[in-house]
């Protein structure tokens, strides 16, 4: 397998007397989209920081697409693009000014892609940035990450504060990214906003990686309601001893259950009837994503 | 094009500022040289000759009765020296500490741009505008020559304490930039710049009257500035190489401790 986009073994990072990470090991491999979730002050920022060699790791190894951000920082940043949930600039530029100049920092950008990228999310850059609206500031940082095409784009929540179109946007953006081969590691502390995108999920809680996860095992893994109307009434007693299948209720010829896992015993229990409408829930991978905060809970109150 | 690289963009970003304080500085040093003419009559003589000669020397006003006694006392001797200090004082906490502060440095940073370099560049930024500043009172006053009676001065006396006044500048530059590349504190970096400008102009005008303590004058960037009367003596080779070296020292050690340490959130 080709080295990783972004290695890290045993990352500890210590501020003072707090423990912002305590042994991180994370992988994610070049050309995923990487979802980086976990509850605020678990140690997402603190990550990244140290990607960016923004902070120093108290132990542990880093890896930044093969390169050591302490030692090769320049060269490896030239290669990523990185955006911060809060995007905080000097206000009194324009748009226009800094993208120029965050462009030759890099070499330069040329002018037609951060035009390409500002219509695209509907962004004027002649303003000054003190008077653009937090939307219309995270579009220049959204610009900024993505305009010189990074080899990997590190997004530090970055769909905090974005409109439902922008969003919708953003997460196209990312979706090309990666159908450009380029690797998206991506933080959230709420699933639902990496689920569409990313490939894996990787859970992080005070300051260690609780479990790595596809995102379509996880969607497999949940738990679906389902509703199942027949053209006849139907025995509960049939459907409640199926594989994975609880809570069976019938009313009349509506038949309501939990399922939880692989819909085929179901399925085909159900094909001995004509079945007249199926619904389907789409799993809520957030409980799933809260179940293992609390699966976790209990295993460390066991030991 | 301004917007070129962190040493230019910098200029870009202090053009306001940097105006604001040449016209305050040139508008105070020249108002002041152009007082001269009205100091010279007998009437100005006999009232500060009334005032205690200690409190006098507290404000430098060591000689009034020629033109660079004037001058180096009431002109380079108080007022713009202390406009320079606060000057290059809130100019060397910008250059990190007020960035980093404001949360925009991350930014930066997360560019294909080194610490040390970044933080270099930025410094240079400072320095050119202390010189600006400064070079633009030297070249005022040498123009007010003519009209304020300032002819015994030479264009040779303008230049070495222009030259003297610009590397008190950048030291102080230099110390508020230190702190503040070394703490990325705003407060760190104005407090030390502060107390280093009081503490100074202290052992340079007051401590030399109080008994024993005269040995603190020597101590002080405003003696090493002002000491030896560059305006009638010219370029003092050692109050040029204390505060040169003094910057340099700065700077070096500030860029190194800020290209070790975290960046503040």
């Amino acid at each position: 397998m080709a080295e990783p986009a972004i290695h890290t073994e045993g990352l500890v990072k210590t501020y003072g007397r707090n423990r912002g990470l305590t042994g991180l090991d994370l992988r994610v491999e070049p050309g995923e989209v990487y979802g980086f979730l976990g509850p605020n002050g678990a140690g997402k920022s603190t990550t990244i920081r140290l990607l960016l060699d923004l902070i120093r790791p108290t132990a542990g190894r880093v890896r930044v697409l093969g390169a050591d951000p302490r030692r090769d920082g320049v060269a490896l940043r030239r290669r990523i693009g990185y955006l911060a949930g809060d995007f905080v600039v000097d206000g009194r530029q324009t748009a226009r000014e800094l993208l120029t100049y965050l462009g030759n920092l890099r070499g330069g950008v040329p002018r037609a892609r951060v035009d390409a990228l500002a219509a695209r999310l509907d962004l004027d850059l002649g303003r000054p940035i003190r008077g653009l609206s937090k939307g219309n500031r995270q579009k220049v940082g959204v610009v900024q990450a993505f305009m010189h095409s990074p080899e990997l784009l590190i997004l530090d929540e970055p769909t905090s504060g974005l409109d439902p179109f922008l969003q919708h946007e953003f997460l196209a953006m990312v979706r090309e990214a990666r159908a450009e081969g380029r690797t998206v590691f991506m933080s959230s502390h709420v699933m639902s906003e990496v689920q569409q995108t990313a490939d894996r999920v990787g859970i992080v809680r005070d300051g260690r990686m609780v479990t790595v996860a596809r995102v379509e095992e996880l969607r497999e893994r949940a738990v679906r309601k389902v509703e199942v109307t027949f053209a006849e009434p139907v025995d509960a007693a049939e459907f409640a001893a199926l594989p994975g299948v609880s809570e069976v209720t019938v009313a009349g010829t509506v038949l309501r259950c939990r399922l939880d896992g692989r819909a085929d015993a179901l399925v085909k229990a159900a094909a001995a009837h004509t079945a007249v409408g199926l619904l389907c829930e789409e799993p809520d991978l957030e409980e799933l994503f809260f179940g293992y905060y609390s699966r976790e809970e209990a295993t460390r109150a066991v030991a | 094009m301004l917007l070129r690289d962190p040493f230019t963009k910098a200029l870009h970003d202090a053009r306001r500022s940097l105006a604001g304080w040449a016209v305050a500085i040139v508008a105070v040093g020249s108002m002041y040289a152009a007082f001269w003419p009205t100091m010279r009559t007998p009437e100005m003589a006999d009232a500060l000759a009334a005032y205690p000669e200690g409190l006098l020397e507290a404000f430098n006003y060591s000689d009034l009765t020629s033109a660079a006694g004037y001058l180096g006392s009431a002109v380079y001797g108080l007022l713009v020296p202390l406009l320079v200090a606060v000057f290059a004082i809130a100019a060397g906490t910008r250059a990190v500490a007020g960035d980093e502060e404001a949360g925009t440095l991350d930014l930066v940073l997360a560019h294909p741009v080194g610490r040390a370099r970044l933080a270099l560049l930025r410094f240079a930024a400072v320095a050119v505008g202390v010189v600006l500043v400064t070079a633009l009172l030297g070249l005022a006053l040498v123009a007010l020559r003519g009209p304020a009676q300032l002819g015994d001065i030479d264009v040779g006396g303008f230049a070495a304490m222009t030259l003297h006044l610009a590397l008190f500048g950048l030291a102080f530059a230099a110390g508020a930039y230190a702190a503040g590349a070394a703490t990325g504190r705003r407060a760190v970096a104005l407090g030390t710049g502060a107390g280093v400008a009081v503490l100074g102009f202290l052992a340079n005008s007051v401590f030399p009257q109080v008994e024993g303590l005269a040995w603190a004058q020597r101590l002080s960037p405003f003696h090493w500035y002002l000491g030896g009367s560059p305006l009638v003596d010219g370029v003092q080779p050692v109050g040029v190489l204390l505060l040169l070296g003094s910057t340099v020292l700065l700077v070096a050690a500030g860029t190194a401790a800020f290209a070790r340490r975290d960046v503040a959130v």
